[in-house]
């Protein structure tokens, strides 16, 4: 049986403990960033690291490496040598840039030299840096990367191949990345306003996260979850949200786990039009009115490629503080008996149910519980 | 760990003159607007497949490659950043990995897992590693497509890839259909999590018996290999295996470690 046993993160409100005090007091952190428009330039809300992550490849890297050397601190070297990492992200690595660059533009051509670079780039240093089994990967699956990432890694454990694997959520600002999300009007022009009728788009962000994996006693279990690929279009999927409700009603049968066992449910909640009220739709299908969910956007923005990870490792923080953390920005339910929680929970146990809705048609759920020892 | 091959198809550039989108309009009847060079490649490869095995709803995909790609990254990097125009939306879209895991799902019928993933290194057998982790779960059967396209400038892909300039590299794309089960399989492939040293390499090619076949990175053995380069060439040589009804003993090396598999034609 795998478990998560460590979570570290850092997101556009800090570290683990500053992002918990900033959840508990409602703070957000939105800067801008300048996208390019149609007619110009114009300025995006985004959800961006402040002091913490110094916005160069190294500072990068850095605080990467820091983020992933507090997740496998208790390992010893013989331990780390049967670890894997897989990282979830939908960020191109800057040196396959650099390749693009010094090869096609004559004022940026170099001589020729080849380095050994892919998406799987990071995986690779931080292999050679902690000295793990060898075993990289990098998965891109946009907004279901890392949350996909942690269903193999869940895979690799049970079935005995890795004792231990490293999931890392991995985005940060990318121009062509918001500049795409920007050109199909997916961007809001404030905040994310999950489930509200009022809501205009997503706020995109930045985040770092690591999950440590493994089959050692853990309060926290990764009861099961399920993955699929099925949309109606490369973006979307139907209004009814069906293929949604079929997800989540596998990864329901997947963990063996009943619907009346769910004590809460962290939503993907985007913000934007169409993902949301599928999403709403497929919950009103499979939960009564009762159902308690929340959402992690508002706070910390869509960080695409990392949200599987991050939402997981933020969620996990709170509960281990003792509450499901409120949603934000929320006035009008588009479906009027179900509105997300308003007010910060008590709760410091239970099972709890993670959707990650995203584009190409990847939609997973995952469902983790949470047991006092 | 052994997984069993019910089927393949392979593609390589150099053997076979083709139009690739013509063949999938044509051949196939799939609509080839909005889509570019690499997703027309998956989906020629993985329809191929569908002609010679069926494809459940059920069944997992799993798309790997070693260059990714890399024609969309270099379109994007010159729009946006070096000429400053607006972005076209389908070549966002195409840019982003799981676009292309996506029409392959569509085209094959398959709505289940579907992911898209690359290891830096041996990025074929680590993924042969993760199927064979989610089918001990599952008991599916799954959809595995290797590709690696080199058309708009060769030259980038030789400077991520790690190889000499003058190294001829090709596109080519092979899916296998894999399973835990034997029962009509045309092959299987034992592999497993071990890095080799040079040392332990040579004491396995002592008590084997099999063909030998090195990828190009390797230089040591003196075994057999192919002139050309792509990332996932091991797809290819077991594909190609199969199809003559061989056996043989692959060899990968990367950083000073090796890998290996078997490949046992049924």
């Amino acid at each position: 049986m795998a478990n998560i046993l460590n979570a570290n993160f850092l997101s556009s409100l800090g570290d683990t403990t500053t992002t918990l005090d900033a959840i508990k007091n409602s703070q957000t952190n939105i800067s801008k960033k300048s996208l390019l428009a149609i007619d110009g330039r114009v300025d995006t809300p985004y959800a961006l690291f402040r002091d913490e992550v110094e916005d160069s490849q190294e500072g990068i890297y850095s605080a990467l490496k820091s983020i992933v050397e507090k997740s496998i601190s208790q390992l010893s070297q013989e331990e780390r040598a049967q670890t894997a990492i897989i990282v979830g992200t939908s960020v191109i690595d800057w040196n396959v840039i650099d390749a693009v660059e010094s090869t096609l533009y004559e004022y940026k051509r170099t001589p020729y030299y080849s380095k050994k670079t892919s998406i799987d780039s990071y995986a690779k240093e931080l292999t050679k840096e902690f000295d793990l089994n060898g075993f990289s990967m990098t998965i891109n699956t946009a907004c279901t990367s890392s949350v996909n990432a942690i269903l193999e890694a869940s895979n690799l454990v049970d079935s005995g191949l890795y004792k231990y694997v490293v999931v890392v959520g991995l985005e940060i600002f990318s121009e062509m990345m918001s500049t795409g999300f920007y050109a199909m009007q997916l961007l809001s022009e404030s905040t994310i306003k999950p489930f509200d009728e009022a809501r205009d788009g997503m706020v995109l962000g930045e985040a770092l996260a690591a999950l440590l994996i493994g089959s050692e006693s853990s309060e926290w279990e990764i009861k099961g979850g399920f993955s699929n690929c099925n949309g109606v279009n490369i973006t979307a999927v139907s209004e009814e949200g069906d293929e949604f409700k079929e997800v989540m009603l596998q990864a329901l049968t997947n963990a063996n786990t009943n619907v009346d066992e769910i004590t809460a449910l962290k939503a993907h909640a985007t913000g934007t039009h169409s993902n949301d009220l599928s999403e709403m739709n497929a919950l009103s299908n499979i939960f009564s009115s009762d159902l308690v969910f929340t959402t992690l956007k508002p706070y910390v923005g869509h960080t695409i490629g990392a949200c599987g990870a991050l939402e997981v490792a933020i969620f996990m923080s709170c509960i281990d503080d003792g509450f499901i953390p409120k949603s934000l920005n929320h006035q009008e339910s588009i479906k009027r008996e179900y509105q997300p929680l308003l007010e910060h929970k008590t709760c410091s146990e239970g099972t709890f149910m993670f959707n990650y809705f995203g584009f190409g048609g990847n939609n997973t759920s995952l469902i983790l519980k949470k047991e006092h020892a | 760990m052994k997984l069993y091959v019910k089927a393949t198809s392979s593609y390589r550039s150099d053997l076979e003159e083709i139009s690739i989108k013509e063949s999938l309009k044509k051949q196939y009847k799939v609509d080839v607007r909005r889509k570019d060079d690499f997703i027309h490649a998956g989906l020629l490869g993985a329809l191929r497949l569908r002609d010679k095995c069926e494809i459940q709803r059920d069944d997992a995909l799993y798309l790997t490659s070693g260059f990714g790609n890399i024609n969309i990254l270099a379109k994007m990097n010159e729009y946006i950043l070096e000429q400053g125009e607006y972005i076209k939306l389908f070549d966002f879209i195409n840019m982003l990995g799981n676009t292309t895991s996506f029409y392959v799902a569509s085209e094959l019928g398959i709505k289940a897992k579907s992911i898209f993933q690359i290891s830096d290194n041996f990025t074929y057998f680590h993924t042969l590693i993760t199927i064979y982790a989610s089918l001990q779960r599952e008991k599916k059967e799954v959809v595995l497509g290797s590709l690696d396209i080199a058309s708009l400038d060769n030259e980038i892909i030789k400077r991520v890839a790690g190889i000499e300039e003058n190294q001829e590299v090709l596109s080519s794309v092979n899916y296998q259909k894999l399973s835990l089960d034997a029962e009509n399989a045309l092959a299987s492939i034992e592999f497993d999590t071990n890095f080799y040293t040079l040392e332990q390499v040579e004491e396995v090619l002592l008590e084997n018996r099999k063909r030998v076949y090195c990828s190009v990175r390797c230089e040591a053995f003196g075994c057999e290999k192919e002139s050309f380069y792509f990332e996932t060439e091991a797809s290819y040589i077991i594909n190609r295996a199969i199809e003559r009804g061989e056996s043989l003993l692959y060899i990968d090396f990367y950083d000073n470690r090796y890998k290996i598999l078997r490949v046992e034609s049924m």
